[in-house]
């Protein structure tokens, strides 16, 4: 298919592994969705920990339950990319261990305290169900259909952290003051998750000709901000000064982008981040540790030379 | 032969398992599955899959999932009086209508 028919075409779960996609739509979908992939991985293995250091019985059994769930996003989405026939599961895998792999940028701070679960579980989690339920529409119908069932179970996620943020800002003195200041670290954070504003995104423009991308970076931020603030005010929390935030007539939000630290955000883009590397290394040794548990299942001794998924396949 | 069939009725639907055909190769078993599941029914797309290619693994042999109580991992458990995001809703919507199968099994 020409790249002009891709475009003319485009629209919600257009084109399948039935269509001949010209390579520079399949490059940008398999890109798109291998940081997906890469993202659920990568936030599997930073709340992890927690399922041990869980504060109660019924935490630890929803946090092992979040975090199975989040590696089981990340095999869909490895299949989903893999089916654009461009690279392999194993190749993406291998390049999220040698830190060649991207993903996303609150990934690549360390967890450290309890409250801090509730940023990522309630607020990233948050924003990525605002992202991943635009991208049910996408025009590639594996991601699509991956996006299904990861909406499907997401709105667990949400509310279980919402529940673990309602307890602590009901809870001490001290726990509501411990809660606002990893508040204020990870606002600014969970608003970059959105990437620059659009006229500095790199590859929006592309994306959305062709339907893989529904909605830009600045819809989206606007859709978490209109969402979220209120939900963030009502536990009691103070939204921090900085980035500036107002509210436009037609009750869009402009964020005041010299506020945010874009020069954090694009070295962590280059997995140069030092906490991130941290990250990509921790689990680059947790996959050797359990090495033997893959060489021991025949089915990863395939011989060498066979034929790699085609989109056509 | 016999060839397993799966039908898509729109473009971005799922495939669904319709039924099956008697044919001796690919070709042929694409024709039937045409004239025989998607003559009378809008389609988008069939899928033949050869019997012997599938895979099966059933309730005597394994026991299953979605069986016991695990009202930890549902979004509806978590009860909250806010007013949330339209996905979340939509999320827990499904999740209750999962919840409730859960008996029938």
């Amino acid at each position: 298919m020409e790249i002009d028919t891709v475009k003319e075409r485009a629209g919600p779960r257009e084109f399948s592994a039935a269509d001949e996609m010209p390579l520079e739509y399949r490059e940008a979908a398999t890109r798109m969705i291998e940081f997906h992939a890469n993202s659920e991985i990568m936030g599997a293995y930073l709340e992890r920990p927690f399922i041990r250091e869980a504060p109660s019985i019924d935490r630890k059994l929803a946090y092992s339950a979040k975090v199975q769930d989040e590696i089981g996003h990340g095999q869909l989405l490895y299949r989903a990319a893999e089916s654009l026939g461009v690279k392999t599961r194993e190749e993406m895998l291998d390049d999220l261990a040698n830190g060649k792999g991207k993903f996303l940028n609150c990934f690549h701070y360390p967890m450290k305290s309890w409250p801090e679960t509730a940023m990522i579980a309630f607020f990233v989690d948050g924003a990525a169900m605002r992202r991943q339920a635009t991208l049910r529409r996408t025009s590639w119908e594996p991601y699509a259909h991956a996006m299904d069932k990861v909406c499907f179970e997401e709105g667990f996620h949400v509310k279980h952290g919402e529940s673990i943020l309602a307890e602590l800002m009901t809870g001490s003195k001290k726990e509501q003051e411990m809660t606002q200041e990893v508040f204020e670290m990870w606002w600014p954070r969970i608003i970059q998750f959105f990437g620059p504003t659009d006229d500095k995104s790199t590859h929006h423009d592309f994306s959305a000709d062709v339907g893989l991308k529904t909605q830009s970076n600045d819809d989206l931020r606007n859709l978490f901000l209109r969402e979220y603030i209120p939900k963030a005010e009502k536990y009691g929390l103070e939204i921090p000064d900085e980035p500036r935030i107002r509210q436009r007539d037609d009750g869009t939000y402009e964020v005041e982008e010299g506020d945010l630290d874009w020069d954090e955000f694009f070295t962590i883009a280059k997995n140069e981040y030092e906490p991130g590397l941290g990250q990509i290394n921790g689990r680059k040794e947790a996959q050797k540790a359990v090495q033997w548990v893959r060489d021991t299942l025949e089915w990863e001794n395939v011989p060498e030379g066979t034929a790699k998924p085609q989109a056509a396949d | 032969m016999i060839w397993e069939v799966f039908r898509q009725e729109e473009q971005g639907d799922y495939h669904t398992h319709c039924g099956n055909v008697h044919a001796p190769d690919r070709e042929m078993a694409k024709q039937f599955a045409a004239i025989q599941h998607a003559r009378r029914k809008p389609t988008n797309s069939i899928w033949v899959v050869p019997k012997d290619e599938i895979g099966e693994l059933d309730a005597d042999e394994n026991s299953f999932g979605g069986v016991t109580d695990k009202s930890y991992r549902w979004a509806p458990t978590y009860k909250s009086d806010l007013d949330h995001a339209a996905e979340v809703i939509d999320s827990e919507g499904q999740q209750a209508e999962a919840e409730k199968q859960r008996g029938d099994a």
